[in-house]
């Protein structure tokens, strides 16, 4: 090839790489959308599960495209492993959708949601203004989880002689070790994201108690992540060395782990409220029940009781059909219908729509009733946000309390994750 | 000048597709990795080399990257150690020898993330395994439970999905040795052993090289059966480097700093790939000569 020519591909290789960039860089980032039409397309991403299925979605969205002439909802799954990993891309191919559904806006996401404060239905639905980010609501949804609860074996719990379910942390412990020398594993735990996840849930109550403002005082850093869980921890790591959770918890998954649940052969459960209906679509052979985390002793039980917004709804402020995706997501939220619906499919509980409750989600809303307050948890949301990650690296610090980490270990290790996020 | 405009016009679509396809992911790439990009924002900030230094002090990412090159050395050795060994046991013309080539290549054929699940139903816990063992009365083992086991499962569930190829190759490589050489080697009373070491092997160097350098290169890239057997656990103690850059990209919402990781990934596998193949250029030119 002679050098002109060679010259020549050097030139256009150039050309394209900076076509290519800036194509690809481009993205719809600062696409500020338009109100649109009456009907047209709206594209909603979902997350799917078995229980929200695509055409559940479909099904969901039915009654909307009846009462609204001419106006399609696409229902999207993600082209990733979930909504999270596949909106930055979406976002970055220019091809964002308009609703987005599973995400809570967080001070990364704001900037490209449509603001819904000034829409009068938002102040009715659940959360929505603790979700709120200096006082604009992004974020809307369905219904709430609750998180702080324990579910357990009433049988098992009636032959290792325990009368009522356990109030503070010191009973759980004495409980445990009934449950232990009665035959039972007595609290099952899993590797995944189960383990750390339990012990956030199980914090829930006695955190919010002993320091009702924890996500100000730890991200003004006058109080540490560890430091303030160190009890917590310490207590966890005792039961590992008790044999009150399996040692080898971490070699299952949740799937595994809610069955050894279920069929007998542990005695107790932390899961969120989702779990009622895994719960009992499984019918199990015993009397099943639940109770809200026990807090420290000395402190008043029930505590503060772990929420989480369920179906969290948002607008993209890309959107060309601004109107219509308002539209689709005050719909999604209030329509009597849509609402008990998606409670149902997965498990979520609202204040008003207790009609088709069953015994145990009749159980689980008392306690949502009777609890003090509710608090975020974890990662949380709105004015209690602790750094993007905070669950994942929460979790792989817990389950190191297995791998022969100590309590002060984790801690140590969870307070130098949070310094470098500053 | 008509020549050179055939030859653009027959070079350009490969090239455009060359350019699309790879250059310019990987020059965005770089560009990324010098930016605090989380994914959403629409103006991501130069940083200069911080994700860089972040990544020389992040312990998290170090572990992986040692975990990675503990699985990509490891496995290469096995891979090409097993994948020659069953070569040679089913290089022959019977039906017998077909039935066990496809039994052997099976694994590959099946998506990494369905034999995760596969072995985590065999390994986990609750496993078939342990099922097994503890109606037996005997202790539940802790294949994916404890962090050395648990890189020693990842391990033999990668070679036991990767080594088909290896297999596959080897048996092409072995159709190319000479069957005078062979047949010299019987005559002048060579062992069968004598024959492998002296004669086989050498005329596999190539087929050698090019399984070391595929099951390093693959092996660098292991993320999907990290995601279906172990999660990266326990306590993220399998966690590779890719799929720590997966993690930190897009829980973690730091695409700058999984952008960095990613082009220090690809500068130490194409580091390590043609370092195996240089190392490897003297037997392979013994071939050739």
């Amino acid at each position: 090839m002679s050098r002109s020519v060679r010259r020549k591909l050097g030139v256009l290789t150039s050309v394209v790489i900076l076509v290519g960039a800036a194509g690809c860089g481009g993205g719809g980032f600062d696409d500020e959308g338009s109100a649109g039409a009456a009907t047209g397309e709206v594209r909603m991403l979902v997350n799917i599960t078995p229980n929200l299925t695509k055409g559940y979605w479909e099904g969901l969205v039915k009654p909307f495209e009846d009462a609204n002439p001419g106006a399609d909802v696409k229902i999207e799954a993600p082209t990733g492993s979930g909504v999270k990993d596949s909106l930055p891309q979406l976002l970055a191919a220019g091809n964002a959708p308009d609703v987005v559904e599973t995400l809570m806006a967080d001070k990364v996401l704001a900037p490209q949601l449509l603001e819904l404060t000034d829409q009068a239905w938002t102040k009715d639905t659940p959360l929505a203004q603790q979700a709120a980010l200096d006082g604009k609501v992004y974020t809307v949804g369905v219904g709430q989880q609750a998180q702080s609860l324990v579910f357990y074996n009433k049988d098992a719990f009636t032959k290792a002689g325990i009368s009522s379910p356990p109030k503070d942390l010191d009973e759980l412990t004495a409980a445990m070790g009934k449950l232990k020398a009665a035959g039972y594993l007595p609290l099952q735990t899993a590797g995944d994201y189960v383990t750390g996840l339990q012990l956030l849930q199980l914090s829930d109550p006695s955190i919010a108690t002993k320091h009702p403002d924890w996500y100000q005082q730890v991200g003004s850093k006058q109080l540490g992540v560890g430091q303030s869980m160190l009890p917590l921890l310490q207590r966890y790591e005792s039961w590992i060395k008790s044999g009150y959770v399996d040692k080898n918890a971490l070699g299952l998954d949740d799937v595994n782990a809610q069955t050894n649940f279920l069929t007998g052969k542990s005695a107790m459960y932390i899961m969120g409220s989702w779990f009622v209906r895994t719960a009992e679509s499984q019918n199990p052979t015993f009397d099943l029940g639940v109770f809200a985390a026990p807090t420290e002793a000395g402190q008043p039980y029930p505590g503060p009781q772990g929420v989480t917004m369920a179906a969290p709804y948002m607008v993209l402020k890309s959107t060309k059909q601004r109107d219509l995706s308002v539209k689709l997501v005050q719909f999604l939220v209030t329509d009597q219908a849509a609402v008990q619906s998606q409670l149902a499919q997965d498990g979520n509980f609202r204040k008003g729509f207790t009609d088709k409750l069953t015994p145990l989600g009749k159980q689980v809303q008392d306690i949502l009733d009777q609890a003090p307050k509710g608090v975020a948890q974890g990662e949380g949301y709105g004015a209690n946000t602790l750094p993007s990650g905070f669950n994942g690296e929460w979790n792989k610090a817990v389950q190191s309390l297995y791998t022969g980490k100590s309590a002060k270990d984790v801690a140590t290790r969870i307070d130098s994750w949070m310094g470098s996020k500053s | 000048m008509r020549a050179r405009l055939t030859t653009l016009s027959m070079v350009g679509p490969a090239l455009v597709l060359f350019v699309v396809m790879l250059v310019v992911p990987v020059c965005l790439s770089v560009y990324l990795s010098l930016t605090d990009w989380n994914g959403y924002s629409a103006n991501p900030v130069v940083v200069g080399l911080r994700n860089y230094l972040d990544l020389t002090k992040s312990e998290e990412a170090i572990r992986a990257g040692w975990v990675t090159l503990v699985i990509a050395a490891v496995g290469t050795v096995l891979l090409s150690v097993l994948g020659l060994g069953f070569a040679l046991l089913v290089n022959g013309a019977s039906r017998l020898n077909a039935l066990f080539r496809v039994i052997l290549f099976y694994p590959h054929v099946l998506s990494a993330l369905v034999v995760g699940f596969l072995w985590s139903a065999v390994l986990g816990t609750s496993g078939v395994v342990n099922g097994w063992l503890t109606t037996r009365g005997a202790e539940v083992l802790p294949f994916l439970s404890n962090p050395h086991w648990a890189l020693a499962s990842l391990i033999g569930v990668l070679v036991w999905a990767g080594f088909g190829v290896n297999v596959v190759l080897y048996l092409a490589g072995l159709q190319t040795v000479s069957k005078d050489l062979l047949e010299s080697a019987r005559i002048d009373g060579a062992s069968a052993r004598q024959t492998f070491r002296n004669v086989t092997l050498p005329a596999l160097a190539p087929v050698v090289t090019v399984n070391l350098v595929l099951s390093l290169v693959t092996l660098l890239k292991t993320y999907d059966l990290v995601v279906s057997l172990t999660g990266g656990g326990p306590a993220g103690s399998t966690q590779t480097a890719a799929y720590l850059i997966l993690w930190d990209s897009f829980h973690n919402n730091a695409l700058g700093f999984g952008s960095a990781q990613s082009v220090v990934l690809m500068i130490v596998t194409a580091g390590l790939a043609l370092t195996v193949a240089r190392l490897r250029s003297r037997a392979d030119q013994g071939v050739k000569g």
